[in-house]
């Protein structure tokens, strides 16, 4: 039986004071498929990925996301914690899926440790580096293991070895659907399989 | 020069040797403008968190009377609540003249718009990803709600402290619908008024200097408060 596509984009424009933002001819993604949307400052990856966030709702052309809102998890490039702990950060979300206090809290925990930051859980976010902020907002968003996550330049702050254990532990969300916003073509890590989708400029489109 | 020192050691006189007047006017003025601001913070942030993340025909209308309401002269709202509360008005037959109750509901119009317009500008101008990231992460209505008022809560803590140092220190509302009646309704602006009134023109001084410095008491908070974070 043929699965019809997590996401089927064609002809897709956001147009912002008479200005085309972003231009996506035609992309398909299947549930579980890695992709990673490079392309240079101003391509529209950003805007792209808020589209398929839903956080832009004045588009042209076709957009059909058959994962529903909450089943969409999107990080900023330059993302938000919240006032309080990075503990109370990571379990925000899975607070908000009504896990006990308990459970999330050994869930955050867990991916904080694999991200490499677990000894930041009981820190102020006021206090962290913009790596740390990084990688907590990664690891709260990893947390709720969506459906559909968006990582907008999720590599932008981290160091090398930053990268490399985002990148492995995108490896552990299995079952999740991931699209990546970058302006370089991501490091490649062994297990990780991810396509390339190019975003040239406004007008031409390369899959 | 004198007459201020000499105020300035009654006003000590008189704190440290627990005044019954004072003591008795400044726990009325604490917490009738506690319950006033409270109710106000009740009704008014949601009020303020509602016009700044809500787009409905008549916002725009409303924040300008709430900005208006805030010039609004304290006379004006004592006589506003005079007419409701005086024996034909609307509330008459709840007998509510000249009691606690009407300087609490008085002081509560003289709050709402302060903590409406305050907790409106704060929430307003926090970070647009405050509401994508909660959204995001799949936060429902009232989540959401809870934590633009958390990420604005320094701007919401002034706009408490504000409405409270305001509402303790007001005359115009607690002389009309309280009436200054000793041992019920007087409150240490009224007090300060009476003394002045009678004569007693340094224990009147003296007691403004008490409501004085429960302001600076308050700004000093807000201070504190506001740099909390830093």
């Amino acid at each position: 039986m043929n699965k019809s596509p997590l996401i089927q984009i064609k002809d897709l424009e956001v147009v912002k004071n008479g200005r085309t933002i972003c231009s996506v001819p035609e992309i398909l993604v299947n549930e579980g498929q890695r992709l990673a949307c490079i392309g240079k400052n101003g391509s529209g990856k950003s805007t792209f990925l808020r589209v398929l966030a839903g956080f832009e709702k004045d588009c042209l052309g076709m957009c059909k996301i058959s994962v529903p809102q909450k089943e969409r998890v999107y990080v900023h490039q330059s993302p938000y914690l919240f006032r309080g702990s990075v503990l109370f950060n990571v379990k925000y979300g899975l607070r908000a899926r009504r896990y006990s206090h308990r459970t999330s809290e050994k869930f955050a925990l867990q991916w904080l440790e694999a991200l490499g930051v677990e000894d930041l859980a009981g820190r102020p976010v006021h206090e962290l580096s913009g790596g740390e902020k990084q990688r907590v907002a990664l690891a709260r968003a990893f947390s709720l293991e969506p459906r559909l996550l968006l990582l907008d330049e999720p590599l932008s702050e981290l160091d090398e070895s930053g990268s490399a254990s985002c990148l492995e532990t995108i490896i552990k969300l299995v079952d999740s659907t991931i699209i990546v916003a970058s302006p370089s073509p991501l490091p490649s890590v062994q297990g990780l399989d991810m396509e390339t989708y190019l975003l040239k400029d406004r007008t031409e489109n390369l899959h | 020069m004198e007459l201020i020192w000499d105020s300035l050691r009654q006003a000590l006189h008189m704190i440290f040797t627990a005044d019954p007047t004072v003591l008795d006017a400044g726990f009325r003025s604490l917490w009738i403008s506690g319950i006033a601001v409270t109710g106000a913070g009740v009704v008014g942030l949601p009020l303020g968190a509602l016009l700044a993340r809500v787009r409905f025909p008549a916002r725009r209308i409303l924040i300008t009377l709430f900005r208006a309401g805030m010039s609004v002269p304290t006379v004006f709202i004592g006589l506003l609540c005079f007419a409701f509360f005086e024996r034909h008005g609307p509330l008459g037959p709840y007998d509510l003249l000249f009691t606690p109750g009407a300087i609490v509901a008085g002081e509560f119009m003289l709050a709402l718009p302060l903590i409406v317009t305050i907790s409106h500008g704060a929430i307003e101008a926090l970070d647009p990803r405050v509401a994508e990231t909660a959204k995001s992460l799949g936060a429902g209505l009232v989540m959401r709600w809870l934590t633009y008022l958390s990420e604005a809560k320094t701007g919401i803590l002034v706009a408490m402290m504000t409405a409270f140092a305001r509402c303790v220190t007001e005359l115009g509302i607690a002389m009309m619908v309280g009436g200054n009646i000793k041992e019920r309704t007087q409150t240490l602006a009224t007090a300060a008024a009476l003394e002045t009134g009678q004569g007693e023109f340094a224990r009147g001084l003296a007691m403004g200097l008490i409501l004085l410095l429960i302001a600076m008491i308050v700004t000093v908070l807000i201070i504190f408060l506001g740099r909390e974070d830093e």
